[in-house]
């Protein structure tokens, strides 16, 4: 009805304006004769005439009129729905602004936007740095960005009042031009009851065309984010398990006594819970296998079926992992990890990636000359690389240092690509690695023969990112054209597609449990994709540039993503929501990752420093109730600035040794 | 429209052999450009970030190039910057300056020195969360040979936690508040607006963070501004009020306050032309002093021991400037009577031996030198008094009258002999015998209060007392006017005062004949205004 009244006022208002008294006697006439006027909308041939006879020669005079005064009346109302009255601003401003431009008046279009761009800068900057680019009417048909934006409307959240008020505005000042825009462009979702505040606005810093509706139904689906049946931790439980019970109640009690001198030393009160939680611990290991205290977290986890077939593993490795397993150091808010940082010296600006094998016995670092570099820590100084193997510090060792003068290199070089190599990665065990490069190939070579196995093509633009999947044998790969891939070392084309990012996968991340993929695009969201289906299952919205990093929580829950302003965001993967933005980096957010017992999250930036952050108090239910502080505020536990290197990589060995590489820039 | 002109379409269309491109195909064609080109930047910044920089290079605009199919721009990859040059005769025209080189020269030219190879350092950038303070993390300067590090940093391994500067945020109001603060007190300490704002600094809330800003301020200022009379003066009253505001945690910036204002006591030299007072300001920075050591002695016992040796140092160094004694004599005894009696009046006769030439006419011709004497001279005799009432008060049923009895009665015993003899003297050479004479009167004085036996004053008061009667008539009809004037200015305006009554006293001994008995009033004035009211009632 109030869109019937519109189409009213807004055919009497151009009939006035032309003069036409008559007509307008008439249309009055009409309208107070009849009860059922004619339905405009059912009859689009009219609509679009009436539509077409509005826009008179002094068009380009209304946008920009009618829009500064909507902004000033916005700017002017009350307080208390302002904040969602703006919020109609900047999808009527940019919609202006291509209407004027796909009318051909480019010179009014440019003054009308750098008129009002400013109001906007702050949001929406990079949205509109590649808008003002936008000159002809065919640009307007080629940017995906601007064709996206002119063919969806925008969902915007309304309260009832503010609806009102501003239909109200658009009736009394009749500024057709803007009712057009707004009638075309935004889809207003009133809902009665007070405004929303302001926090609650993360969809509208982004227009994504259709995503929203889109977005919406997509988050629906069901995921799994459970752990997988029979993991590797889940078997090292049930060892603890089938460990004699005296054993076991020694372990308990050695661990108990820590426990309680920590606490004590921290707070009195809460050494009763601890012991209380102990000997209840221990009752349940008495009757039942079960979890040992710090596995709480694997154990929570619900367990899902894998949908790939999952490599075996020899049986010496599962020894090794178990090994490391068993001596993992438990990391917390208060037990801060060691960090082993490797640098890079001399890369004369090539260096475009580098990446840790999970042992940090390898280094690789993917140049722009088209090579691949790898350094072995225990070789190249034996100090070093034994010392964090064992993740102990052994002096002694320090007379085998081979001098890297000493006539041979000390790296490996892996020759094949012919172009920048920007990705490497390292199979979970260290003898492959794949690398990714702009020559559109990945490929796959191996550290036990130092040779290149194969190369996988499939990708016809430069390939941003590539991961290996936690269990080895498949992998992901991210790219210019748009697509992410999953492939398997044993076949030379990608298993799977996946594409609906409108812009590069600039990341990509394997979900714990090998059922899902993560990629992180410059369209500003980041999607999770079902490995098995190919289909999309989540859309996050949120970040304001570019996503530059993923990383997976080990329990399978939550996810975080650093992007290009330095932002990091936690979602959470059920129910798609950001958990909170942590804020604290000032440039682009390199890596990402967590813990393995997913306590700490460390990221590492361009800014030339490591952060560590807690993310115990929101992930970890259990504990929030054991904490007394406010739980849902993930926090910086630790900044650690390295010298001006800023920092390209980060991983945690099993053992929660945190290795982190970067290089050295002189000019940073 | 675009921010391609339609001329450099021209110009690049000459460049590649289209001498007759029309208006109309540039005009529309300087958009398409624009928009390419933001196409290729777009692409570029993509490739620069997966190539993990955050400076754009050419090679990035060639992988963009390149991701478009693009031939990229060959010849700009060398690293070097781009030097654009302007065209002799135009004014717009910019062309990138492109060497010929000799072939020759390139062919016989050394082999440049070989790149150093890419290497890989490991060292420890935390241990538990902490950072090591080794040659490798952040606060040190260079990064050691990858050998040596290793070793260094496996020896050394003694975690010591690094405290970074912390970067302090001050709000843009707090700002710009300092600014203008400072701005009046360097630029406008006279007008109302900085009575204003001392007001603000005595009584605003929320100025803590500011506090070291001011500190800052007010040392460097003082520091460079000891010409500046005015401004020394306003930074005193700043501190003041910074002092009197209760909402400022001023303690652990004392230190750095505290020179600031002791040279504004006793330096030589505050402002630099005649007019300005510096008396006042140095009696005004003592009475700050003394307020600063009332509220914060207890904290900081060290402070008061400090300050005063500093102020004796000054005062006790004959070397010193007389303004210098000056400041120091206002300092001690704003300090209060005890300081007075244990610092000032043991050392009171030895230097009024030093002082007594500089006050007399003939000994020091600079009319300035002598004037400060006497501003010396009276700061003694200001404190001399005060430490006095204060004995005086002691005995509250009988303190004044022995006390001042006794005093009044030596005061005339040692006083009538000279001022007979001098009777016929030049005024001139009057004044500074008179002088002497008074302060020659505390001295005695002291030596009889600060003597243990309160007896003796008393077992004098009898004696005397009937002399004492008999003068106090002889004077009343003076006493009052004199009296009230006297309290009234208070212990500040003091020595002020003091100097008008002297001329007075002088003008008098010239007008009349009665000079003993006025001198000896006017003696007893001066020290008498020390002591209230009631007290002073008992003899009037």
């Amino acid at each position: 009805m109030e869109n019937m009244q519109a189409v009213n006022s807004f055919v009497a208002a151009y009939l006035k304006k032309k003069g036409f008294k008559e007509a307008e006697q008439l249309l009055e006439d009409l309208q107070n004769k009849e009860s059922a006027p004619i339905d405009f909308h059912n009859d689009p041939e009219l609509a679009k005439f009436i539509h077409h006879f509005s826009q008179s020669e002094d068009d380009v005079a209304r946008y920009q009129y009618g829009y500064s005064k909507l902004r000033s009346w916005t700017y002017g109302s009350l307080d208390l729905y302002k904040h969602e009255l703006l919020r109609v601003l900047y999808p009527v401003f940019i919609h202006s602004f291509m209407d004027l431009v796909a009318k051909g008046h480019l010179q009014e279009a440019r003054t009308f936007f750098n008129a009002f761009r400013e109001d906007h800068e702050l949001m929406h900057s990079r949205d509109l740095q590649k808008l003002e680019g936008v000159l002809s009417q065919s640009h307007l048909e080629e940017m995906e960005f601007a064709r996206s934006l002119r063919q969806s409307k925008v969902n915007i959240k309304i309260c009832q009042y503010s609806y009102d008020l501003l239909l109200q505005y658009l009736h009394k000042t009749q500024s057709t031009a803007m009712l057009g825009v707004i009638n075309e462009h935004i889809n207003f979702q009133v809902s009665s009851g007070q405004p929303t505040s302001i926090s609650d606005d993360a969809e509208v810093v982004t227009l994504i065309g259709s995503c929203q509706d889109a977005a919406n139904q997509i988050n629906q689906k069901e995921i799994h984010w459970g752990l997988l049946e029979d993991s590797l931790e889940e078997r090292l439980e049930k060892a603890g398990g089938l460990l004699s019970d005296s054993e076991k109640t020694e372990g308990e009690n050695k661990e108990g006594d820590v426990d309680e001198t920590k606490k004590r030393s921290v707070e009195g009160g809460k050494q009763g819970a601890s012991t209380k939680k102990l000997k209840k611990d221990k009752a349940i290991n008495a009757t039942a296998k079960s979890a040992r205290p710090e596995a709480n977290t694997t154990s929570t986890a619900p367990r899902v079926k894998p949908e790939l077939t999952l490599p075996i593993m020899p049986t010496e490795v599962e020894q090794s992992i178990l090994e490391d397993l068993r001596n993992r150091v438990h990391l917390s808010s208060v037990a801060l990890p060691s960090v082993s940082f490797y640098t890079f010296l001399n890369t004369h600006n090539g260096l475009n990636c580098s990446s840790i094998s999970h042992d940090g016995s390898l280094v690789a670092g993917g140049f722009s000359d088209s090579s691949l570099k790898v350094w072995d820590m225990a070789k190249l100084g034996q100090q070093a690389g034994s010392s964090t193997l064992q993740g102990e510090i052994d002096s002694a060792s320090s007379e085998h240092v081979v001098g890297p003068n000493g006539g041979k290199r000390s790296y490996t070089l892996f020759k094949g690509h012919s172009g920048p190599v920007y990705s490497a990665t390292f199979s979970p065990l260290g003898d492959f690695i794949l690398s990714s490069a702009a020559d559109t190939t990945i490929r796959l070579w191996s550290t036990k023969l130092n040779a290149n196995l194969v190369c996988y093509k499939g990708h016809n633009y430069p390939v941003w990112d590539v991961q290996f999947s936690p269990v080895g044998h498949y992998f992901a790969s991210a790219s210019h054209d748009r697509t992410a891939r999953i492939w398997s070392m044993d076949r030379i084309q990608p298993l799977r597609i996946m594409a609906g990012h409108l812009s590069d996968v600039d990341c990509v991340q394997w979900h714990a449990n090998c059922n899902y993929v993560a990629t992180g695009s410059s369209d500003k969201t980041v999607r999770l994709w079902d490995v098995q289906s190919g289909e999309c299952v989540r859309i996050f919205i949120g970040h304001r540039s570019m996503i530059l990093s993923l990383a997976m929580s080990p329990d399978g829950r939550y996810m975080a993503s650093g992007d290009e302003d330095g932002t990091i965001m936690m979602w959470d993967l059920s129910s798609g929501r950001c958990i909170t933005p942590l804020m604290g980096h000032t440039s682009c957010v390199w890596t990402l990752t967590f813990s393995c017992e997913g306590s700490l999250l460390a990221s590492g930036s361009a800014d030339c420093t490591v952060k560590l952050w807690d993310v115990t108090t929101s992930t970890k239910v259990p504990r929030n109730e054991e904490k007394s502080g406010n739980p849902n505020r993930l926090r910086s536990l630790k900044t650690l600035p390295t010298k001006s290197t800023p920092v390209y990589s980060l991983q945690f060995s099993r053992r929660n040794l945190l290795f982190g590489a970067g290089v050295l820039s002189k000019n940073m | 429209m675009s921010i391609v002109a339609k001329e450099t379409i021209e110009v690049i269309a000459q460049s590649i052999g289209i001498n007759n491109l029309s208006d109309d195909a540039a005009l529309s064609l300087a958009p398409d450009v624009e928009y390419r080109m933001r196409e290729i930047m777009q692409e570029a910044i993509k490739c620069m970030r997966h190539s993990r920089r955050t400076t754009l290079t050419t090679d990035d605009v060639d992988g963009a190039l390149s991701l478009r199919n693009v031939e990229p721009v060959y010849g700009f990859a060398s690293g070097g910057p781009l030097q654009f040059k302007r065209a002799v005769g135009h004014r717009d025209l910019f062309y990138i300056d492109d060497k010929d080189v000799d072939l020759k020269d390139v062919i016989e030219a050394p082999l440049p020195k070989a790149p150093l190879d890419t290497g890989v350092v490991c060292h420890w950038l935390a241990i538990e969360g902490v950072q090591p303070a080794i040659p490798e993390n952040a606060p040190v300067e260079v990064i050691a040979a990858p050998s040596n590090g290793k070793t260094y940093e496996q020896k050394d391994e003694l975690p010591v936690d690094i405290k970074l500067p912390v970067k302090h945020v001050l709000s843009r109001e707090l700002q710009l508040y300092f600014d203008k603060i400072t701005e009046l007190t360097v630029r406008k300490s006279d007008s109302a607006l900085f009575k204003e704002a001392l007001v603000s600094l005595a009584t605003d809330s929320g100025l803590h963070q500011l506090v070291p800003y001011f500190t800052y301020f007010i040392a460097n200022e003082v520091s460079h501004g000891l010409n500046d009379y005015s401004l020394l003066f306003a930074l005193m009253r700043v501190v003041w009020s910074l002092l009197q505001n209760p909402h400022i945690h001023i303690e652990p910036y004392l230190h750095q306050l505290m020179p600031s204002v002791v040279t504004c006591l006793v330096s030589k030299k505050l402002g630099n032309r005649i007019a300005d007072n510096h008396w006042e300001l140095r009696d005004f920075t003592a009475k700050l002093v003394a307020s600063i050591c009332k509220r914060f002695g207890h904290v900081y016992n060290t402070l008061q021991t400090r300050l005063t040796k500093t102020l004796l140092n000054a005062l006790l160094d004959p070397k010193r400037a007389l303004t210098q004694h000056y400041g120091a004599i206002q300092g001690l005894a704003a300090l209060g009577p005890n300081v007075v009696r244990l610092l000032i009046l043991p050392n009171l006769e030895p230097y009024l031996r030093l002082l007594e030439p500089e006050l007399v006419l003939e000994k020091q011709k600079n009319g300035m030198k002598r004037y400060e004497a006497w501003r010396v001279y009276g700061a003694l005799l200001h404190a001399a008094g005060q430490g006095i009432y204060d004995r005086l008060k002691i005995f509250p049923p009988l303190p004044s009258p022995p006390g001042h009895a006794n005093w009044k009665s030596r005061e005339k015993v040692v006083t009538a002999v000279p001022n007979k003899r001098k009777a016929s003297m030049e005024p001139l050479e009057h004044e500074p015998a008179l002088k002497k004479i008074v302060t020659d009167g505390p001295i005695g004085l002291v030596s009889t209060t600060s003597s243990p036996s309160p007896m003796q004053g008393e077992t004098v008061a009898p004696l005397s007392s009937g002399d004492f009667d008999s003068e106090q008539p002889s004077s009343s009809e003076k006493m009052p006017n004199d009296e009230r004037s006297g309290n009234g200015i208070g212990k500040d305006g003091q020595t002020l005062k003091m100097s008008a009554i002297l001329n007075q006293i002088w003008e008098d001994d010239l007008n009349s004949g009665r000079t003993l008995v006025t001198l000896l009033e006017l003696f007893g004035e001066s020290i008498l205004s020390f002591i209230p009211a009631p007290e002073m009632s008992l003899f009037l």
